[in-house]
């Protein structure tokens, strides 16, 4: 047992790791796959972010240097027709109220000399505590950048320190003020980076900041939220002006990054929570089918033992007739292994006798052509290998597949040879019974008959004796001798009466028949069945059908038999146990054939056991403590003598019913 | 007919024409017999009267409606009587065993019917033989029985040392009688047993 089951343990065992390992490898994937879509969405989300940012730092740029063109031409336009100083200023005065990101502008001669200078009004006074002369050289620099250029130039930003402790960082401008190509003058404006990013600032989302940078990333003025958080994107854009190049800086940020940043990662989180579930839904069908599969091997076990067990013979045909199957009591059946039977295409099964194959081929077509056997089977013959011949009892039902479509036939083969010689045997023993039961039968009648005639003989012999006796006595006495002689006669004569009587019988048997009305026999028989009925708290019920005809039988005879019938079952109900004593005699048309009546007897008794019942008619068997066992033996005698039965069988709900049949008076062949 | 030998035959049998040629030849043989048609019927007749002390035999058919043969001969086997009325059974063939099982019981003997019936006289005639034996037997008996009651006391001492070989004297010493007494005793106990000698005195009461 255990030898057995351990490797099939080992086996299972290892097949359920590698279902483990394959699970958990499938499970590994999918988190990994959504890891990765997760991470692709959000990388996704991270580029739109990017670009968008870089699209609006490139639109600040084009802002900027547009407000930058602009106030280029507002500055040129405050040279317009030679103005005066003093005009210039209020003019220029305007133009800084208006335009808050310049802060100074200033009027100089071709030496650089101011002619006349205008500072913003949103501001103290820039250059208050440095002094405009100490950015001199930024101005002539730039201003000879511009000459060179013959346009405007833009100088390098730097730091004004202001009164209040800041400062802000400004870049100049310089604007040569040429006349027929000769440089007369030059204007230069100074800007506050910072407050040209104010302007920016209205386009502004909350989330962004835009600063002008350094080459190194250090800020140098800057607008925006001050927030910070570890999701940041930036872009940066280059502003290049006449003369200097400035770095726009845009950042912008996410708030604290989600776990489901937007509808594509939910729309894929949801995928997933749907992959997930129907991944757990198949895990629950696979382990469903796991079972069933487990349930299907059982049970396919279970037949095949099952089938193996059986000492009934299998065999399953297709519609063709070509054998699908056999069970192994088949092929010990016909000595031929399943794969002999199996390879078997259309012509004659191994086990069909060759000289009954012809009428098998038939009987296969038919079955064939859809006609469903007999339920309870029929009897064939088939062959062993070995070449013997033996009887089977074939049962067959039509094989339906699941879909309710027959495919085939599945046929069941008792062996009944050891059956038809247990019937052999039985019916050689009953017939020995029966021989029996007639010596039985005929001794008895033999001793009766033998004390009857003894009887005379034994008186003639003595009368025979002593008359020798006398004689050879000598002695004279005739009277004597007349009388003995007179006896002798006399016994003589009984004793032929004894052979006549024996002769009569027989004979007169069949000249007693006549015909009588089924009523007339009861009749006859009721005031003595009365009689014991009242001893016996009886009640008799009589059940004649009507308008029967009368019956051809020995009166005397059926009598006897009716009133031993009806007293046995009287006798059978005589017990304390039985409180209602009903006994039924009854006379009917035999129901398989008109021309016989049938009489019945019932009793409510406690009925017959079956090893009573199997020599109920056996003579001088009987369970009564006085009884011959002679009265069924011979009721059954006189029944059959008229060509009828006498048969018995249990009464529902219980005791006996007795019945034997009758000839009509209606003319029929004589009875031998 | 002659006249009949001093016996008596009993044949208890149901058939009457059996009995009856049964008692004819017996008869033919001088031989007496008195019939019954049942065992019952003779079981009245010798409980009636006191069977004459004379040789009989007992011819019993074995079948019989009422009481049968057999259970008749138990009776007779109670009371003793089956050694001085022997009997004979009548039996069909089916009955052989019974009466062979009867016979190992004492019965006399069994006779198959229908019986060679001379044979069947013989034995009737040793069984009253051998009752006859019996009942001189049982007679002798009641007779010395008879006679011993006749002795007094002292008579039957005096036998008794007698018997046992002692002389005179010696008796006279041991009942302390004187020795004429004891010869006057001698002669009566002789005289009344009607015995000549002490040695026949012995022989008789040996029997006893």
């Amino acid at each position: 047992m255990n030898t057995l089951t351990r490797p099939s343990l080992s086996k299972r065992w290892r097949a359920s790791w590698r279902r483990r390992a394959l699970w958990s490898a499938l499970a590994a994937l999918v988190v990994a796959l959504l890891f990765t879509l997760v991470w692709l969405a959000g990388r996704y989300e991270a580029s739109q972010v990017q670009s968008r940012l870089e699209r609006d730092a490139a639109d600040a740029v084009g802002d900027i240097r547009s407000r930058l063109t602009r106030n280029l031409q507002s500055l040129q336009a405050l040279q317009f027709g030679d103005p005066k100083p003093v005009a210039w200023t209020g003019e220029a005065t305007a133009l800084l109220r208006e335009r808050r990101e310049l802060l100074r502008i200033e009027w100089r001669d071709s030496q650089f000399g101011i002619l006349a200078q205008a500072g913003t009004p949103y501001r103290p006074p820039v250059f208050e505590r440095l002094g405009r002369d100490s950015v001199q050289s930024e101005v002539t620099q730039v201003c000879n950048a511009a000459r060179r250029i013959s346009g405007p130039a833009y100088s390098t930003s730097y730091f004004v320190p202001m009164t209040d402790g800041l400062g802000i960082e400004v870049m100049e401008m310089c604007l040569p003020l040429a006349s027929a190509g000769v440089v007369m003058g030059y204007l230069v404006a100074t800007y506050s980076l910072q407050d040209l990013l104010d302007d920016l600032a209205r386009q502004l989302t909350r989330s962004q900041e835009v600063a002008f940078t350094e080459g190194d990333g250090t800020r140098l003025a800057m607008r925006g939220t001050a927030r910070r958080t570890s999701r940041v994107f930036s872009a940066q854009h280059l502003l290049d002006l006449p003369g200097t190049t400035l770095v726009l800086r845009m950042d912008s940020w996410r708030g604290a990054p989600d776990l489901f940043p937007n509808v594509l990662t939910a729309l894929v989180t949801a995928m997933s929570i749907a992959l997930v579930s129907i991944l757990l839904l198949l895990g629950k069908d696979m382990r469903r089918r796991l079972k069933a599969e487990s349930d299907l091997a059982d049970a396919l076990a279970f037949r095949k033992a099952m089938e193996d067990s059986l000492v009934t013979g299998l065999r399953a045909r297709d519609l063709q007739g070509r054998i699908t199957y056999v069970n192994p009591a088949f092929c010990q059946m016909v000595g031929f292994t399943a794969e002999e039977l199996l390879g078997q295409g259309m012509q004659a099964p191994p086990y069909w006798p060759p000289e009954l194959a012809d009428e098998y081929k038939k009987r296969q077509e038919i079955r064939l052509a859809g006609n469903v056997p007999p339920r309870e089977g029929y009897e064939s013959v088939f062959m062993h290998k070995d070449g013997t011949r033996f009887p089977v009892l074939i049962i067959e039902a039509p094989l339906i597949n699941a879909h309710g479509l027959q495919t085939g036939w599945m046929s069941a083969f008792l062996d009944i040879r050891e059956q038809r010689r247990v019937e052999e045997l039985s019916r050689a023993s009953q017939d020995r019974l029966q021989a029996t039961a007639r010596l039985a039968m005929v001794g008895e009648m033999a001793s009766l008959l033998s004390h009857e005639l003894n009887q005379p003989l034994a008186a003639m012999s003595s009368y025979a004796t002593g008359t020798l006796n006398l004689l050879h006595q000598g002695a004279q006495t005739p009277a004597d001798i007349e009388l003995a002689m007179r006896r002798i006669a006399e016994q003589a004569e009984r004793a032929g009466k004894v052979i006549k009587s024996v002769h009569d019988f027989v004979r007169r048997r069949d000249q007693a028949r006549e015909v009588v009305a089924p009523q007339a026999l009861f009749d006859a028989i009721l005031p003595l069945v009365n009689l014991q009925a009242r001893k016996l708290g009886v009640q008799v019920q009589l059940r004649l059908e009507p308008g029967l005809p009368q019956v051809l039988c020995d009166r005397t005879m059926v009598e006897q038999v009716l009133l031993n019938l009806a007293r046995n079952g009287m006798q059978a109900m005589d017990r304390p146990e039985i409180r209602r004593r009903v006994l039924q005699l009854g006379v009917q048309r035999a129901a398989a054939d008109a021309r016989w009546i049938e009489f019945s007897v019932t009793d409510v008794g406690p009925g017959i056991a079956p090893e009573v019942a199997q020599q109920l008619f056996t003579p001088f068997f009987t369970t009564k403590a006085e009884g011959m066992g002679l009265g069924l033996s011979l009721c059954r005698t006189v029944i059959e003598q008229h060509g009828g039965t006498l048969a018995f069988k249990p009464n529902q709900p219980q005791g006996t019913v007795f019945t034997f049949t009758l000839p009509t008076g209606l003319p029929q062949p004589p009875l031998l | 007919m002659q006249p009949v030998i001093d016996a008596a035959v009993y044949i208890v049998d149901d058939d009457a024409s059996v009995r009856e040629a049964l008692a004819w030849l017996l008869r033919s043989r001088r031989l007496g017999s008195q019939v019954f048609e049942s065992a019952e019927a003779f079981l009245e007749m010798i409980e009636g009267a006191h069977l004459p002390p004379r040789p009989a035999c007992l011819l019993l058919d074995v079948r019989m409606p009422g009481m049968s043969g057999l259970a008749l001969f138990d009776r007779l086997a109670e009371r003793g009587l089956q050694q001085a009325l022997p009997v004979i059974f009548l039996t069909g063939h089916a009955d052989v065993p019974t009466a062979v099982g009867a016979v190992k019981r004492g019965a006399f003997d069994f006779c198959e019917k229908p019986f060679s019936d001379n044979a069947l006289v013989d034995r009737v005639e040793q069984a009253l033989a051998q009752s006859a034996t019996i009942v001189q037997a049982q007679q002798v008996r009641a007779r010395l029985r008879q006679r011993l009651g006749e002795l007094t006391d002292r008579e039957r001492a005096v036998m008794q040392l007698v018997i046992e070989g002692l002389p005179n004297k010696r008796i006279a010493d041991q009942l302390d009688i004187s020795v004429r007494t004891v010869e006057v005793h001698r002669a009566r106990v002789f005289d009344k047993m009607e015995v000549k000698s002490a040695v026949e005195l012995a022989n008789l009461l040996r029997e006893f």
